[in-house]
Formats: structure tokens, sequence, C-alpha cells
């Protein structure tokens, strides 16, 4: 089926004037990361256009150094990781004004060491993480204060080992993904209580196999990911019936037409897509690259910039 | 049937026109809509006025959409130049089809620095845009920058605002303004998060904004914590499986008892009582900080904090009766409506809480100084010995903050419980005894009473579940 999804995702967004295209491109840029990524895994990256989607990036670069989702949008920490990670896998980081680019992150630290996601100023561990995952591909980590950051992110640790947007907020494996990357790059993982929240973790799995993002959601491929990626990283994805969740995320493909839905029998995307391929590459599915649990980047990519991000045992 | 770039252009001007004069002839519409229509009509508007719903029909979208949405980035582009009044009705009628397109909010953010929009007008094309899309997090994340620059504008009022002569009783009258401005800004606030939260299930953003506010423009607020988890109990019961919602009521029993657990050491000493940006507690219980913006100016969070006035503490249940009412309500949904998940994890967040409190509390003797930081540090379980009340902690003989000791029922207890499970009686052995009554007895009690007569199967993985976190989580 491997091929099926190649075709999907090498043919998504050639229509370019189709309305739902216009909707979704204040999210273009990791739009693109999601196809280029799970093409990569697949070992089909060569099949996309690199000149076109450089020119692309450095033409979504703006002046603080931010990078925006398409052009003529504003930027964004999202999006600047985003295109961070497409010219990574192109081992072509200098496409942007690197410099720069740690500046804007740098900026947007705020003082009790969260990030804003842009000048506007909304602060969520997400950003945290977007920050520090930027900084890594470019080996810059040194520009921002870690230690504060790694304190806010702590700050948003719940009761239940998990982690939410801001302090006080309900655990999400969205965030805890986030939260758990952020920690691994930042070298401090053994802040967590891995136990308790890969108790918490594994609750998400349900009769269906499927994983849900919190208690009585409903199942969906791309939690597959947050849920299972995070587990890795805390070393408790042995804490999951693989089988089941591996069944799971194979129903949610599309035989007919490629591409993988949220959960069986719905639409197809390319969202879905690089999760579901992700999170079958995470279960040990041969005919896929390792994927990094961290990063969500084929393993290769990262061996080649020399990242070995930490992962509990 | 072909369109040419004119017609469509002169199709789209309409429309955007149409809108507009919609608002305008009716202030009052409070909800957006598509209208699905498949067919073309080029002699009729395709915007629909009913009482107060506006609506779109669906064959215009696909030409509008494209057209305003390549308009307002030409613009950013500095491609074509748009005046202020073009601009604002471009970003309304992208943002009411596609309220996740950050760009259009931010241009609303620089027409509103420039006065060209009022924070009420966005907060008002936000919650119509929350009718249809009541998830969409760009409307959220916009919101909150509207109600930062509102609470900036309460808290710092203009110098030319101060007039010679009346100067106190100016002041004082403009503090009484601002304050009831920012009173009904927040109700109405709370208002706009219960009806997203009722148009989406279990709805992360809607009541993640909610917590927000409260935090930053009420922090500490004992009146309306306690409002709002009074206000709260009937929205919850017919939504046993909404678990931002249960975890709403989670956030204010912990603020709750933070504000109540200062108080208590305050009160016997007034003067220790003032507002510091790291350790005031009267500030939200997780936000350390006042936020800055990105660009490093300050921003004060929401007016300084006052302690809570002695009518305020009075009207609040104490803590005991708080914690007995909420796990009584568990208990009743529990029973009530079996196998639900959420249920059983707000008994876990609720007994955690009421757990961590006595512990601290008959420790420290009533002062709030050991209370409980709901950090990272309650996280780690596993490395705390337990040993500040060896057999659980019970509600037995609470003293009450005028010092009457309350005796008799608590709240862990189950009525009609049935014969106990010999593995609790061991349980119960095991621990040394403690100067007070356990719960923890009481909550393998009451699992046992669950599991003795539930018919569902998920109650009694759920139930099961529970044991297993007391013991493990709570422990011995």
């Amino acid at each position: 089926m491997l091929d099926k999804h190649a075709d999907y995702i090498a043919a998504y967004g050639s229509k370019k004037d189709d309305y739902e295209y216009t909707l979704s491109e204040y999210l273009r840029m990791s739009g693109i990361y999601w196809g280029l990524t799970v093409m990569d895994l697949m070992g089909q990256l060569t099949r996309m256009n690199q000149q076109e989607i450089s020119d692309f990036i450095k033409s979504c670069q703006h002046d603080c150094g931010g990078v925006s989702a398409s052009i003529g949008h504003d930027p964004h920490v999202l999006y600047t990781l985003s295109a961070v990670q497409i010219l990574s896998l192109y081992d072509n980081v200098n496409v942007l004004d690197v410099d720069k680019v740690v500046e804007y992150v740098r900026g947007l630290q705020q003082e009790d060491g969260s990030f804003a996601g842009d000048k506007w100023g909304e602060i969520d561990t997400r950003f945290s993480f977007c920050a520090v995952a930027t900084l890594a591909l470019l080996g810059r980590l040194d520009a921002i204060n870690m230690d504060k950051a790694v304190e806010f992110v702590l700050s948003c640790m719940n009761f239940d080992g998990g982690f939410g947007c801001r302090p006080g907020s309900e655990s999400h494996a969205g965030q805890i993904y986030c939260c758990t990357g952020f920690l691994s790059i930042a070298g401090q993982l053994h802040q967590v209580n891995a136990d308790l929240l890969g108790w918490w973790l594994c609750e998400r799995q349900l009769p269906s196999g499927g994983l849900n993002g919190r208690p009585e959601k409903l199942p969906d491929v791309c939690y597959s990911w947050w849920v299972l990626a995070s587990l890795k990283i805390i070393g408790r994805i042995h804490w999951i019936d693989k089988s089941k969740l591996r069944s799971f995320i194979l129903a949610c493909q599309d035989e007919e037409t490629g591409g993988f839905a949220d959960r069986p029998g719905d639409m197809v995307d390319p969202f879905h897509t690089l999760f579901g391929v992700a999170g079958l590459s995470l279960l040990g599915e041969g005919q896929i690259k390792d994927v990094n649990p961290v990063l969500c980047m084929p393993e290769d990519v990262l061996e080649r910039l020399g990242l070995h991000p930490d992962l509990l045992s | 049937m072909a369109e040419t770039e004119n017609e469509v252009e002169v199709l789209v001007q309409r429309v955007v026109k149409d809108i507009n004069n919609a608002f305008k002839r009716n202030p009052n519409i409070d909800e957006i809509g598509l209208i699905p229509c498949p067919e073309v009509r080029y002699n009729r508007s395709p915007i629909v006025l009913v009482e107060n719903k506006l609506g779109v029909e669906s064959w215009c979208v696909k030409y509008l959409l494209p057209y305003v949405h390549n308009k307002l980035l030409l613009y950013r582009q500095r491609k074509q130049w748009l005046d202020r009044e073009a601009l604002v009705d471009i970003t309304c009628t992208l943002l009411l089809l596609n309220p996740d397109f950050t760009t259009a909010w931010n241009v609303r953010k620089e027409l509103l620095q420039c006065g060209a929009l009022s924070p009420e007008r966005d907060l008002y094309l936000g919650k119509l845009a929350l009718t249809k899309f009541p998830k969409s997090p760009e409307t959220w994340i916009h919101r909150r920058w509207i109600l930062q620059q509102v609470l900036r504008e309460c808290s710092s009022p203009g110098p030319d605002r101060k007039e010679q002569g009346d100067g106190d009783r100016h002041d004082a009258a403009e503090k009484t303004r601002l304050s009831e401005h920012l009173h009904r800004v927040l109700h109405e606030e709370m208002k706009v998060c219960a009806d997203a939260a009722g148009r989406y299930p279990s709805n992360y953003n809607a009541w993640s904004h909610r917590i927000w506010v409260l935090q930053n423009m009420a922090p500490g607020n004992l009146k309306v914590l306690h409002d709002e988890l009074s206000s709260m109990r009937q929205w919850v019961s017919m939504h046993v499986s909404d678990h931002s919602g249960f975890h709403y009521r989670q956030f204010l029993l912990k603020a709750l008892v933070r504000e109540l657990s200062q108080s208590l050491s305050s009160s016997s000493s007034p003067q220790h009582y003032h507002p510091q940006p790291s350790s005031n507690p009267s500030h939200s219980p997780h936000k350390a900080n006042p936020h800055h913006q990105a660009n490093g100016e300050a921003t004060a969070a929401a007016p300084c904090p006052s302690p809570p006035s002695p009518e305020d503490l009075a009207s609040v249940p104490a803590l005991p009766q708080l914690f007995h009412q909420e796990v009584e309500l568990c208990t009743d949904l529990i029973k009530s409506f079996p196998g639900h998940e959420t249920l059983w994890c707000h008994r876990r967040h609720v007994f955690y809480l009421w757990h961590h409190w006595r512990r601290d509390h008959h420790y420290g003797q009533g002062f709030g100084s050991e209370s409980p930081q709901p950090n990272h540090t309650d996280a780690g379980l596993s490395s705390h010995p337990h040993t500040a009340c060896p057999g659980g902690v019970g509600l037995d003989r609470v003293q009450r903050r005028n010092g009457q000791a309350q005796e008799g029922q608590d709240a862990m207890e189950v009525d009609g419980v049935g014969v106990p499970d010999p593995r609790d009686t061991k349980r119960l052995k095991r621990g040394p005894p403690g100067p007070c009554p356990p719960a923890l007895p009481s909550e393998h009690s009451f699992v046992a009473s669950v599991l003795d007569s539930c018919r569902s199967p998920e109650q009694g993985r759920f139930a099961l579940a529970y044991r297993k976190w007391l013991d493990s989580v709570i422990g011995q």
C-alpha cells in the first residue's frame, strides 16, 4: 500500500485552485513538511520538487527572521520550525538566513521562560517545543535561556503526570508530545514521572486498538503519533498493545485513494497520512524508515546532523 | 459555466457589501451558518438574514473565499492598497468563512492598534465565528490578545483622564467604572466559552480559554471562583463525558484551595499579604509571572489582586465542605451514569487534591506556608514517602476556620456499602495507625460497592483502574 500513499501525496495540491487548498493555505509550510516527511519515510522524497519548495521557503522568510506558512502570510514559530525541518531533509538550511531565524526564535522567549508563537504574544508549550526543535536542528540551542525554558514547561506538568498548553491547563496528548519532546532536547527527561505519565498515555488505548488524546475522546490516527512517540521518548512504548494499534492504523488507510484518515472510513489528508505512517514506523514496520520520535523526521536525517535527542529506557 | 474574472469581482464586491449591510441592519446577529444551495444564482444575493441568523448560500463561497483571500494577501505584500474600511469588510468576510486564517486576525490587530476598530467589534466577530467553528484555535488566540488590550486599558487609564480638582473622587469613580466594565467582559467571556463548549464535546480550546480568562481577569477572586463552581454543577451533570468540563472544576477547586489556604495563614498576619509576581498565591495558582509582550513590554496581567474580603470568605464554604460536595456530586454521577471514564478521572483529581490538602494542613496547623505547589513537584508522587497521614486522610474532626470541630459524616464514605472486600481489610491493617480516620479505605469500599453492583463491564474496568490508582499513586 505504500506506493498508493506515495502517489496520493505526490498528487496532493497539484490542483492549486481548489477551494479546500485555499482554506488550508494558512498552514501550508506545515502541510509541505507533512508531505515531504512521509515521502522520505517511504523512500520517495525524490518525487517532490526540491527547487520549487526551496524557492517557496526562501520567499517566506520575513525581515524579522521568522518564516510564514505561505507567501504574504505573517511569520510564526510553527512555520519557522516546519521550514527548518523541510530544509533539513534536503540538507539545505542555508536557503534561509539562519542567524536571523535564531534571532527570531530568541526574541520570542519571555521572562518566565515561556515562548510566544509570534510577535503578538500567545503563550503555549507547543511553541516551547517549536523553539528548541528549530534551534536543535540549527545547532544553536545556546541562543535561549534553557533553564528558564525548562522551568516554564515543568510548571505545566499536572498531577496526572501529563502536560497542558499553559500552567493549569488540562493534560492533552498533543501537548504531552511537545513537552516530552522539549525535555528530551533540553536533556531534562529525568524530570518526567515516566511511570505516571506512561500510565496516563497507555490509558489512551481503546478496545478498537486506536488511541485517543484525552479520556472519552474518539480514537484518531494522529494520536497514534502523539501518544506513541511520547511513550517511546519516556521508554514505555511496550505498555501499549502494539498489534491492536497496528490494526487500527492500517484500518485508517483508504485503499482506493491512498492516504490515511483520522479514523476508518473518513476522508484522508496528508496530516493523518504522515502520522499513520510514522506510527507504523515506531511500531517497527519493516518497509518504512525509522522515524525519530522527538522530531518526527527520518532517523537518517538526524544522524547526518549528529542529533541524538535523549530517550528514557 | 465559466465565470470571467470581472464577473467574479462584481459578485464578490456585492457579497462583501451585503454582509457588511446585514450587520448594519441587524447589530444583534448571533449566529452564522452556511446554507446548502449548490445552484448558482447571480441575480440574487447569497446573503440571507433571518431573525438574528446570518446565512451564506454555499454556491458563492468557492468564488468568494479565494477572491477575498488573495486580495488580502496582495495588500499584505504591499502589491495592492486597501483602505481601512475595505480591510475591515474583507477580513470580516474572510474570518466568517475561515477563522483559522491567522494573518487576517493580525490585520485586525493592527487596525485596532490604530483606532480603526474597537475591541468590542472583534470580540463580537470572534463570538460569531465560534458559533460555526467552536474549536477555532486562532479565534480563541485572537480573543486573548484583545482581552489583554482591554485589561491594559483598564489597569492604566490615560493621563488625560485625570482632571484637576476632584482628583480623588474622579479616580474612585473611574476605578469603579473600569472594574464594572471588566466584570461585564469577564461574564461575557464565560458565556462565549459555555456556548462553544455546548457546540463541541470536550472542547479543549474553549475550556482552556475559560481558565485563561479567570487566571488573567479575576486572579484569586474567591467569589468568581465559587460562583463558577456552583454554576457549572448542572452543566457537567448533563455532560458526563466532557473531560474538559470536569477539568475546569478541578481547576476551580485547586484555585479555591490556594485562596482559602492562603487566607487561613494571612488572617493571623495580614501585613504579609501583598502581591508579588513570583510568589503571590492570589495570582492564578499556576501563573507565576505577569506575561510580557514579545517586544519586552510588561503587561499587567490583571488589576492588582487584593486579599479576599471577609464577606467573600464568609460566603464561600470551608474547604472540607467544598470537597464533600464535589465527591458527592461525583459519586451520584458515577452511580447514575455507569461506565464514564471522565467521572472516574474526576474522582482521582478530587481525591488527590483533598489528600494533599489534608496532609499539608495536618502538618502545617492550618498555615498556608506549605500550601501545595500545584506544579511538577506534585507529579513526583513516587518520590513522596507519604509519611504525613499514613493510613490515608479523612474528613472527620476537621477544624473549621472558626474553630468548631465538624464531626460525623464525611465526604468519602458511601451509604449502603456492601461487604468490604477482604483485600481492603488487609490494606487497612497494613497501615500504621494515624491520628485521623482514613479515607483511603472508604474509597476502597466505594470501589468494592461499585464492583458488587455494577452491570456495565466498562464501569467495572474503571472501578478497578481507580483502585489500582489508589494503590500505586496515593499508596501506603
